[in-house]
């Protein structure tokens, strides 16, 4: 009797793609804004002033520096303790993606714009651009050949991190794949299901990075 | 009056006092030649007349604008086009690319009027083949010689070239040097610093001999290598242990 309630079916399919839509719209949004924010972060932190160069590090550090998971906890449930403000897993699941994204993206718009010879500086500003027109049309573009290969691999790691929202009861495909698992008793067929499809998901942008670090590669 | 005043300007870097006290001026004529011991302040004297470094005292005037405000260094920096002793093209960029660039972006220039104005120099300097190379598909030599059209292309008023054939080897050196003498000989003011005394003796109308940060002598080339040499010991010691 329950042999047909334990078979995987069509509509577990379904709910393995719905999964994966909200694994790569969370992941995609906390992208998109971890990114802004992050070019944000280590624009100021490529400032001369020691001062103005340090605030970020409020930020950045603490984020860098502890388990995702936590991060995640303390906004999820954490927040509504102290703020009042109860947050659904989808918006949590974000906002901490997001600001996890733009920690480790800050440090490496920072040291892609620093790997960049000061001598090229020089040379802008010799010619007599502007420390604007100098960033804008000499050194952002050398800094892309670290900053790309660097920020496709962040965003394949933050994709597989993604999954880590399952704790907080958001339907991704790792909650999918571990309530179809408690129904079916088949975690290994279940879960394979679930690596392999992650698997497919990652190695377009594994392939894009290639592409990409070859469009904006040079050497010095 | 004089393109380039430096007036009594001293530059530091932390406790090492490089430049002291420093004058002298330049007319938007001939060609200069800054000779002297390494650590005098000759690239430095340059990199202030351009604005690259802040001077800690004094005054310095290009083309009538004090290099000291902010707003007039894009003027002066086009009025004075800076070649550096490393080749320093954008790696990024084409040869046209790199040529074209400033005239696009910073002064407005139609991108066919550029190329086009790009071609003439890079036949000035004898690349005209090689528009379409990266930097690293370029020797050394031809890097510079693109660092200089780059320059060129702008209509500066004085080029200042610091020790730009030092790190080339002697082939190189002399195709570097091959293009200064026709540029010379067209008229193209330059501030020159080196220690190829030879381009010195064939090209310069004027020497300057720094030592310790100070103006030790401003002469005429032909003078100088006749009469001061003989009679400043300091330079005459310089020059024999150069093998001049």
């Amino acid at each position: 009797m329950y042999d047909k309630y334990m078979q995987l079916t069509w509509n577990d399919a379904i709910q393995f793609l719905r999964g994966i839509g909200v694994t790569l719209s969370i992941t995609l949004i906390s992208l998109i804004i971890g990114t802004i924010i992050g070019a944000i972060l280590g624009l100021v932190r490529c400032s001369k002033n020691k001062v103005v160069s340090s605030l970020p590090l409020i930020l950045i550090e603490p984020l860098r520096n502890s388990p995702l998971v936590v991060q995640l906890f303390l906004i999820f449930y954490g927040l509504p303790m102290v703020t009042r403000i109860i947050l659904e897993p989808y918006p949590a699941a974000i906002i901490t993606l997001s600001l996890n994204t733009a920690a480790f993206f800050a440090v490496l718009v920072h040291s892609s714009i620093k790997a960049v010879p000061e001598m090229q500086w020089q040379a802008g500003y010799a010619l007599g651009h502007d420390l604007k027109s100098t960033f804008i049309y000499i050194i952002f573009r050398q800094s892309l050949r670290i900053l790309v290969p660097q920020a496709i691999t962040l965003y394949i790691s933050q994709l597989q991190c993604s999954s880590l929202v399952a704790l907080i009861g958001l339907m991704d495909l790792t909650k999918t794949g571990e309530l179809i698992t408690l129904r079916t008793m088949k975690p290994f067929t279940v879960l394979g299901i679930v690596f392999l499809l992650y698997y497919f998901i990652s190695t377009p942008l594994a392939k894009l990075a290639q592409k990409l670090e070859k469009r904006v590669g040079f050497s010095y | 009056m004089a393109m380039i005043e430096v007036k009594n300007i001293t530059k530091s870097f932390g406790d090492l006092t490089v430049l002291k006290n420093f004058s002298v001026d330049f007319t938007q004529e001939g060609v200069t030649v800054l000779i002297g011991p390494s650590g005098t302040g000759k690239s430095t004297l340059l990199r202030c007349i351009n604005g690259l470094e802040k001077i800690d005292d004094g005054d310095i005037i290009v083309d009538g604008l004090s290099v000291k405000e902010k707003k007039n260094l894009k003027h002066i920096r086009l009025a004075c086009g800076m070649v550096f002793q490393q080749t320093v093209l954008f790696p990024h960029l084409n040869v046209m690319d790199n040529m074209i660039l400033s005239p696009v972006k910073l002064l407005g220039m139609d991108k066919k009027d550029a190329q086009e104005k790009a071609r003439y120099y890079l036949n000035k300097v004898g690349l005209s083949n090689k528009e379409k190379s990266m930097h690293n598909e370029l020797s050394g030599g031809e890097q510079q010689r693109v660092a200089i059209a780059r320059a060129l292309i702008l209509n500066p008023k004085a080029l200042l070239l610091d020790e730009i054939t030092s790190a080339l080897d002697p082939e190189m050196s002399r195709e570097v040097l091959f293009i200064l003498e026709n540029l010379a000989k067209e008229g193209v003011c330059m501030l020159v610093v080196t220690h190829e005394m030879s381009f010195a003796r064939h090209v310069a109308s004027r020497i300057l001999f720094l030592d310790k940060g100070t103006l030790v002598c401003d002469e005429p080339k032909d003078r100088f290598f006749s009469v001061v040499r003989q009679e400043n010991e300091r330079i005459s010691k310089f020059l024999q242990f150069i093998g001049e």
